[in-house]
């Protein structure tokens, strides 16, 4: 009963005009990232993020989340039509999706991939709202200790699914790490590596960083790429599947759902990850794995349900623990921050409006989308034709005066130059970002909980394994980095690209 | 011999030496008492040993698996992207000083014309429109600080 006055709570806050509105603009701009190759969701959140330092809190995360499940629902539009994944969590359905249109099967493709991304974006939602109250629970009992190892399991476990050399991710987190140390030190209020720069104080901004590495350094490479985008120029029609798709889809709709919700929440974690382990588990349980890469539509169910129902369960740790899971939820913690709100266990009770209205605000994102996604598909697919030339130059003023709009500070518009160009080498190198954004977000929380720990502790390490929570992290954390060494598992080792938006 | 991926790796060595020097700069501390420098030091140490580790088993292994210096600077248009990156430095040097209206139409003009040969005028109006539509959504809309210059506007 109480679940359900919540809920109410939230459809009272989410169905308010102003919030209603950012919804709406939230899930455009996602849609529009999603189909767009060269510019993912992390990008635009980071570009957008200071347009929502002039709204309310929940107006803000509200946006920002429609622009992370609506690129997950976009980014197969191109994956379908062009082979071109508009975001990294669509690479899989290319393999199926395309091969489909290449059939004239584009509009089923397109249709389960629309359905199946409401069914279980819609259960994403369901599961998130019985499984973080409980959770906010067990996080109370957090201390320091739990704090730092948990932190340190999410770091491990990215890297460990990172496709690049494990030891260049760790290395890639411990760079994060360092930048993360940059500005006044929390408890000292010393400064460090702030070159006599007075807006290096408060440290090195989230958004100058973001948009450096994933903005302008995806343009950078683009202008070095001659890419013939060759879109599908017949009418898509027969959006809805027949009931022969439909048998051959719900069980993949079903399993990518729950995989993907799982593996959403887990520290690390996320969207990419879910949809490759989804098309995996597809491929293996199906009774015709020859059919997969030919245009089978279990091989595009799955894939896109696990990356929706993975992008709900990712905030559960952000809402619940205060820890975001991925870059995604990195950019939703930051935004959180400037807005003044401390995202962790005391937020369902200190902010119940804002918990219980972005999640109410999914339901109605997921419907908005479902009509964004089927009725304008044409629409989206005209986007696809916009030259690069045209584009490019939009997306780095975007990219300039977001980063500029934050302080008013040309320095931000420095850094994020200087971060783009670290970007741009790192992807020439196969370094991968997001090990390196995760650890510069997660850098200060973790040096506060792990000298607080080692305050408490009067300098011993082992309050990290006399405390169950903390010990169990650790010990996986210690195991994922063990692993890799072992020669048997190096061949068999699961690799994700994380964060390659445009997979030419 | 694959030099990027060595030089790679000395670089990071030497940031990390960096890090772990200005960490003891600001201080270490004690792991009972740990102090400013205790975060940088400990971060720039494990980046440096896991730099350091990349290099040796690179070296032992001849960076088998890496690809070869030439596939990594393949097709890379030095131009357009030296250019690029020199008029996003000097647009954000004079940002400030001749204000955002100016910059912006200048970096556009390039853009668009560097980036595919176009009339002259067609590219104008396209840098012209293009930064009103931004002073809209910037200015106006979102009510940013954008710098006027010298000129005032």
């Amino acid at each position: 009963m109480e679940l359900l006055n919540f809920l109410l709570l939230g459809f009272s806050v989410a169905l308010e005009p102003a919030n209603l509105f950012y919804c709406f603009i939230g899930v455009v701009i996602g849609t529009l990232v999603g189909v767009l190759p060269g510019l993912g969701p992390v990008a635009a959140m980071s570009l957008l993020l200071p347009a929502t330092f002039h709204t309310t809190p929940v107006a803000s995360i509200i946006m920002l989340s429609g622009i992370y499940y609506g690129a997950m629902y976009g980014g197969s539009t191109t994956s379908i039509l062009v082979n071109i994944p508009g975001e990294a969590a669509s690479v899989m359905t290319c393999i199926d999706g395309y091969q489909m249109a290449c059939k004239g099967r584009a509009g089923p493709a397109l249709g389960i991939s629309a359905f199946g991304s409401f069914i279980a974006g819609t259960a994403g939602i369901l599961g998130l709202i019985l499984i973080a109250p409980p959770l906010v629970d067990f996080a109370l009992k957090f201390g320091p200790p739990e704090y730092f190892s948990l932190m340190v399991l999410g770091l491990m476990i990215l890297t460990f699914l990172t496709s690049a050399s494990m030891i260049r991710a760790l290395m890639m987190a411990a760079f994060g790490l360092v930048v993360g140390t940059m500005g006044l030190d929390n408890i000292s209020g010393l400064a460090r590596f702030t070159f006599n720069i007075p807006e290096l104080l408060d440290g090195v901004g989230l958004v100058p960083v973001v948009m450096g590495l994933f903005g302008i350094s995806e343009v950078l490479l683009n202008i070095e790429l001659k890419v013939k985008r060759e879109v599908f120029t017949t009418k898509v029609k027969g959006l809805l599947p027949t009931l022969e798709d439909w048998g051959k889809s719900i069980w993949s709709i079903i399993r990518g759902t729950i995989l993907g919700f799982f593996l959403g929440i887990l520290p690390g974690g996320g969207a990419v990850i879910a949809s490759f382990v989804s098309y995996a588990i597809e491929k293996r349980v199906s009774k015709h794995p020859e059919e997969f890469g030919k245009g089978a539509i279990e091989g595009v169910a799955a894939p896109e349900s696990a990356n929706n129902s993975a992008a709900q369960g990712a905030f559960i740790p952000l809402l619940t623990l205060g820890i975001p899971s991925n870059v995604v939820m990195a950019m939703l913690l930051g935004a959180l921050i400037i807005h003044g709100v401390t995202p962790g266990p005391l937020l369902l009770s200190q902010h119940p409006q804002l918990f219980w209205g972005v999640v109410a605000s999914m339901y109605v994102g997921n419907a908005m989308l479902l009509a964004l996604n089927l009725p304008l598909i044409g629409m989206w697919v005209q986007l696809l034709r916009v030259p690069y030339s045209i584009l490019f130059p939009i997306i780095i003023l975007f990219c300039l005066l977001g980063s500029y709009s934050i302080n008013n500070s040309t320095t931000d518009v420095a850094i994020m130059l200087v971060f783009g160009v670290i970007g741009y080498l790192m992807k020439k190198l196969s370094l991968e970002a997001a090990p390196m954004v995760l650890a510069f977000v997660l850098g200060p929380m973790m040096e506060t909980a792990l000298r607080q720990a080692l305050i408490k502790s009067k300098g011993s390490f082992s309050i990290f394994f006399t405390r169950p929570i903390s010990a169990t992290c650790l010990i996986i954390a210690i195991a994922l980095m063990i692993m890799p060494l072992l020669p048997w598992f190096r061949r068999r080792r699961p690799g994700v690209k994380l964060e390659h938006e445009d997979v030419t | 011999m694959k030099k990027t991926f060595l030089i790679n790796d000395l670089v990071w060595i030497g940031f990390a030496f960096a890090a772990c020097y200005g960490g003891l700069k600001l201080g270490f501390g004690s792991f009972h008492q740990p102090h400013a420098g205790f975060m940088p030091f400990l971060s720039g140490l494990v980046l440096g040993l896991l730099a350091l580790v990349d290099l040796i088993s690179g070296l032992a292994n001849r960076w088998r698996d890496e690809k070869k210096d030439v596939e990594v600077w393949a097709n890379i248009n030095w131009g357009k992207l030296l250019l690029t990156l020199a008029l996003l430095f000097i647009y954000t040097a004079l940002f400030s000083t001749l204000g955002f209206v100016i910059t912006t139409v200048l970096l556009l003009f390039f853009f668009f014309r560097a980036m595919e040969p176009r009339p002259w005028w067609v590219v104008a109006i396209s840098s012209v429109t293009c930064t009103g539509l931004f002073y809209l959504a910037f200015k106006i809309g979102l009510e940013s600080q954008l710098p006027s210059g010298i000129f005032g506007f």
